[in-house]
């Protein structure tokens, strides 16, 4: 079977759930990645049979398809994805006056900070919020600077954010021991013990926040490659965070909990597969303190980063080419040449450019360069399941933003509209599942092979507890089964060599992906794209300039 | 036979005692109704009792013409007054509501209950006098009659009131009306297909009646009468809010998901105090003002007092509030109709966006919303919020702030004041005595060099509370209520809801 047809085969979950009797049919579909098409990678030449339009339409409903333009013969840096790394790259090479074309094989930009508009509210389809960035990842400060969200910075030189942005009180609440907390921690509803091991948590987590390695730089940061190389730091990635944790005496049931949503839901792995290094970054990598964001630090949006993939293809003015899948890309005589797949009508073109930027995952890129000795790391990617639930809640003033429910299977779901200062009904909530045991591989497979009825099911029974009328309460669900959401950092991770390496691959073509730092984090993807665009300019006779990194 | 007699006179005279109770309970009713929608009781009720009393003459007058099947117009008069006086109290509240013909229907009501009423007595007395001699008659059915008009007075305002509500009460007594008239059948011989028929009528109109004694706890819910401690007179659910308009004899009052907005009889001293120290602080004639909230209209209704006033906007998101106090009698009555003067425009929209969005500086903006007790209205109290405020107001401009009472939720209201001035805002805070309220606190701000003003720009003579003696006072805090520290409310922490919970729950308790 050449590609499975996710998209139309699973709207038949709808069928299968209004024949099921005593079931209240919820509506919905899967969308999605398009697994369909990346394979087309797997044997090269196979000619994929053409995207059906009508199931690219009804991918991501609410978002206009624009009709497949031809795509040009030549231009001067193409740049091969559009996610958030690809689009920095765009948008820096656009204040550089250079020329640019992004390559996109999904029917719609973003890649995995991409969003919907279908139903009452704009919500997230993967990525959904941007903790206030360090100082230090300039790039993304930069953009936050020209949307307005930070408003200038303080004698300290801190960044100072509009309020608007910032995730409204009430951030979040958790649902433990059948009754919803505010906040993630319940502290009342906790054992003495429980109470004095997250304090101890805590203050570690705060030293590891303060401390600098032997070469001055902190022991952890973001962008990861200003981290410091101190060995001693470095020594954490050799274990798992679990045996770090375990070392350390953090074995009661809620800590253990508490430190295990949080890795799952930035890295999408759990404390055994995740190297301790990444889990003490995930708490202590965070340096921005002000009196301003004592509440909450997320910037969060309707749309999640959505906001931010709007906001980059807008001010680079990206010639943005959907439905494209690169399919090789080689570099001779000083160009580079790619061939370039039409998903929508199946046909195949060559684009020539002076310089390219890879701004895709490692396993893709990896597959259509075949550059000898280029150094892909070798990353495990994480699957994860997304969830619109469009409810028929009523109007909720106190409704957070985030709500989790303890030792559920899932994530909990965030609230679309939270940041509208008028109260909604019927909320869309986004509901996020990661993976995150050794089993990448099993777990993907049984993910793409489920129908929606499968995948709908296990949804409404994890929300279940705390929604016991969930059934009815729910309107449509559409979900997103996402194969590869975004690497892991596993133990090890880092490499012999940590944060080196320039962003070239070979003479005229830059790699810019999440995959390079390990780390799946916006300023990560925003600073892979600046600094491969600032790598690629002298190529096509542009001097970059003051870096912006 | 003499067995049935003895049975019978006890059980007639009872249902004398019946008919005598339901009809003072009627009359009762409509005048307690009168006053609370009409005001003005003393009137009121002499016309109500007036009335009656005259229907009751008609009645008894009209009695003589009833010939025949005696009985059966008993039981039919009977079922007539329970049907009339029982409804009485749902009906006239309902075309209160929907703003219908009040006084037709009042004094129509009054007049048909008062000559059913007066058709019964006579009609009891021709029934009785086979088996009781004139005298002893006259004087056992009249007597009981002023005794159940006794028992009625007493419980009405002591019992039947407090507890059942208004609605309750005349359905129940009603229901008593029906009952009697169903024993009725059962007490006289009657012939069979009549009786079936008149029983069948008994029967739908107990049922009826017993339905809507349950059913009128859902409508008009007694408890939240009691809540609010007054009849509602007007409510609805919007989907931002509930809004329920009480009335009293004394006052009206509005709530907004059962927080109290205003009181008619001290509401002047709110809004007067909102506005005029205001206008006063702005040095110049107010042209054109911003009335964030209050869509009640009362604020605007102070502002109209300056004939320089060109232009108001109200922002009021929900258009349940401003509605209702645009059509409602006893609201225009209220703000005197100044929601519909042509100077004032009126937006139902989320303070946040007129705000954003652009627009022509004002010289004046008055914010009225509710107290910060949730997270929603928690937003409109914050330093992002004052800011696209004082942006809006500019720098010769004057803003005014309702902000809570710094006597019930003292370091709610200096949480405020430290936010504002985060925001850039110089502030005056002052207060002032509002009966219905406590000690309430407002926030004066403006630019650079604002202070308490000195003297009003308005004639005292056009106010009832505020004079040139009275505002400078309303700056100076004595030691309990003065500055505490307290947090900026920010849009990401919201300190100032949490706290506003903390110290109502002391009082509300
Ligand atoms: C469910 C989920 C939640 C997340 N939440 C957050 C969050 O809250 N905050 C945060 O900062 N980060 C989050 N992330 C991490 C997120 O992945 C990064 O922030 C960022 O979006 C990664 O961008 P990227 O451009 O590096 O990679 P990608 O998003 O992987 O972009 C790569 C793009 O290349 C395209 N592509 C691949 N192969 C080809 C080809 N051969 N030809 C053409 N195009 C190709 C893909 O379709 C894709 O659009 C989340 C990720 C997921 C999956």
């Amino acid at each position: 079977m050449q590609r499975r047809a996710f998209l139309s085969a699973v709207a038949g979950g709808w069928v299968a759930s209004s024949v099921l009797p005593d079931r209240r049919p919820v509506h919905g579909r899967i969308m999605g990645a398009s697994h369909s098409v990346g394979h087309a990678l797997r044997g090269n030449d196979a000619r994929p049979a053409a995207l059906n339009p009508a199931d690219i339409d009804a991918a991501l409903p609410g978002r206009e398809i624009a009709a497949p333009a031809p795509f040009p013969d030549r231009t001067d840096v193409l740049i091969v994805g559009g996610g958030a790394s690809g689009l920095s790259a765009a948008w820096r090479l656009a204040a550089l006056g250079v020329e640019s074309v992004v390559c996109e094989l999904e029917p719609f930009v973003g890649g995995t900070s991409t969003y919907g508009t279908a139903g009452a509210s704009a919500h997230p389809w993967g990525a959904h919020y941007l903790a206030a960035p360090n100082p230090e990842a300039r790039a993304a400060l930069r953009l936050l600077r020209e949307m307005g969200v930070v408003t200038g910075w303080d004698a300290a030189g801190r960044p100072m954010f509009d309020g608007r942005h910032l995730c409204h009180a009430p951030e979040e609440r958790l649902f433990y021991a059948g009754e919803w907390w505010q906040g993630l921690v319940p502290v009342d509803a906790l054992t003495a013990d429980e109470r004095e091991e997250m304090r101890r948590f805590r203050s570690i987590a705060d030293e590891w926040t303060t401390r600098i390695g032997s070469d001055g730089r902190p022991a952890f940061d973001i962008p990861v490659r200003l981290s410091s190389k101190d060995p001693d730091v470095l020594a954490l990635d050799r274990r798992s965070f679990a045996e770090w944790l375990t070392a350390n005496r953090f074995t009661s049931p809620f800590v253990r909990w508490y430190v295990r949503y949080a890795v799952l839901d930035d890295y999408g792995g759990e404390p055994e597969t995740i190297s301790a290094w990444a889990g003490l970054h995930y708490f202590a990598a965070r340096k921005l303190k002000s009196q301003e964001l004592l509440g909450s630090h997320f910037l969060v949006w309707p749309e999640g980063n959505g906001r931010l993939i709007r906001e980059l293809c807008e001010r680079s003015q990206a010639n943005v080419y959907t439905n494209a899948l690169v399919t090789s890309l080689t570099e001779e005589r000083g160009s580079v040449r790619a061939t370039v797949l039409n998903a929508y009508t199946g046909e195949r073109r060559t684009i020539e450019a002076r310089a390219a930027v890879l701004a895709i995952p490692a396993f893709v890129a990896s597959k259509i360069t075949r550059i000898g000795g280029a150094p892909w790391p070798k990353r495990t990617a994480s699957p994860w399941v997304v969830a619109n639930l469009h409810t028929g809640w009523p109007a909720n003033p106190d409704l957070p933003w985030d709500s989790v429910l303890f030792d559920a299977k899932g994530l909990g779901y965030v609230h679309a509209q939270h940041q509208q200062t008028v109260v909604t009904e019927q909320p869309v909530v986004t509901y996020y599942r990661a993976y995150g045991d050794a089993d990448v591989a099993g777990a993907r497979q049984s993910l793409l092979a489920k129908p929606w009825i499968a995948l709908a099911e296990e949804i409404i029974a994890d929300l279940m507890p705390a929604h016991p009328h969930i059934r009815d309460e729910v309107e449509r669900m559409d979900i997103m089964v996402w194969g590869h959401a975004m690497p892991r950092p596993e133990p090890g991770f880092l490499g012999s060599d940590p944060f080196a390496g320039s962003p070239l691959i070979s003479e005229r073509i830059a790699w810019a992906h999440v995959d390079q730092a390990g780390i799946a984090l916006f300023e990560e993807a925003q600073d892979r794209g600046v600094r491969a665009a600032e790598a690629v300019a002298p190529l096509v006779g542009k001097d970059p300039g003051e870096t912006w990194l | 036979m003499t067995k049935q007699r003895r049975f019978v006179e006890p059980a007639l005279l009872g249902s004398v005692f019946v008919i005598a109770t339901s009809g003072l309970v009627y009359e009762l009713v409509s005048g307690t109704l009168a006053s609370y929608v009409l005001g003005d009781s003393v009137t009121q009720f002499s016309l109500v009792i007036g009335l009656y009393l005259f229907a009751m003459g008609l009645g008894s007058y009209l009695s003589q013409f009833l010939e025949g099947r005696l009985i059966d117009r008993f039981v039919e008069i009977e079922l007539g007054v329970a049907l009339v006086g029982g409804l009485s109290a749902p009906l006239l509240f309902r075309t209160y509501a929907v703003q219908g013909a009040f006084r037709p229907l009042l004094y129509g009501l009054v007049v048909i209950t008062g000559t059913l009423v007066g058709l019964e007595i006579p009609l009891l007395l021709r029934l009785l006098k086979f088996s009781l001699d004139m005298k002893e008659l006259v004087a056992r059915v009249l007597g009981l009659d002023y005794v159940g008009a006794l028992v009625a007075s007493l419980l009405f305002p002591t019992l039947l009131l407090p507890h059942l509500g208004i609605h309750q009460t005349s359905l129940l007594f009603g229901f008593l009306n029906a009952a009697v008239a169903f024993a009725t059948t059962f007490l006289f011989p009657i012939e069979r297909e009549r009786l079936v028929r008149l029983r069948v009528e008994c029967v739908l109109v107990l049922m009826l009646l017993g339905s809507g004694f349950f059913v009128v706890t859902r409508f008009v819910d007694r408890f939240e009468a009691q809540y609010f401690g007054a009849p509602i007179v007007y409510s609805m659910q919007s989907p931002y809010q509930r809004v329920v308009v009480t009335q009293s004899p004394r006052q009206t009052r509005l709530f907004l998901n059962g927080q109290l907005q205003f009181s008619s009889d001290d509401e002047y001293r709110y809004h007067e105090v909102l506005v005029h120290p205001a206008v006063a602080a702005l040095g110049r004639e107010p042209r054109r003002a911003l009335v964030l909230g209050g869509g009640d209209g009362l604020a605007v209704r102070e502002l109209l007092r300056y004939p320089s006033i060109e232009h108001i906007d109200l922002v009021d998101l929900d258009p349940a509030v401003t509605d209702t106090f645009r059509s409602l009698p006893l609201a225009k009555a209220l703000n005197l109709g100044s929601l519909d003067d042509p100077r004032v425009t009126v937006r139902n929209m989320d303070a946040y966006k007129f705000l954003e969005e652009p627009g022509t500086a004002v010289d004046l903006a008055l914010v009225d919303f509710p107290d910060p007790g949730n997270y929603a209205v928690g937003k409109l109290y914050t330093d992002t919020f004052y800011r696209l405020l004082r942006e809006r107001v500019g720098v010769r401009g004057v803003v005014v702030v309702q902000a809570t009472s710094p006597q019930y939720a003292r370091e709610s209201y200096w949480c405020v004041v430290t936010t504002m001035e985060a925001a850039g805002f110089v502030t005056a805070p002052f207060h002032a005595y509002v009966p219905s309220f406590g000690e309430w606190g407002f926030i004066l701000a403006g630019a650079e060099g604002t202070a308490p003003p000195t003297a009003l720009r308005i004639d005292p003579s056009q106010l009832k509370y505020l004079d040139a003696a009275v505002l400078p006072s309303l700056f100076s805090f004595p030691r309990d209520l003065g500055r505490v520290e307290a947090p900026v409310n920010r849009l990401n922490d919201q300190a100032l809801v949490a706290t506003y919970t903390r110290e109502w729950a002391v009082w509300t308790r």
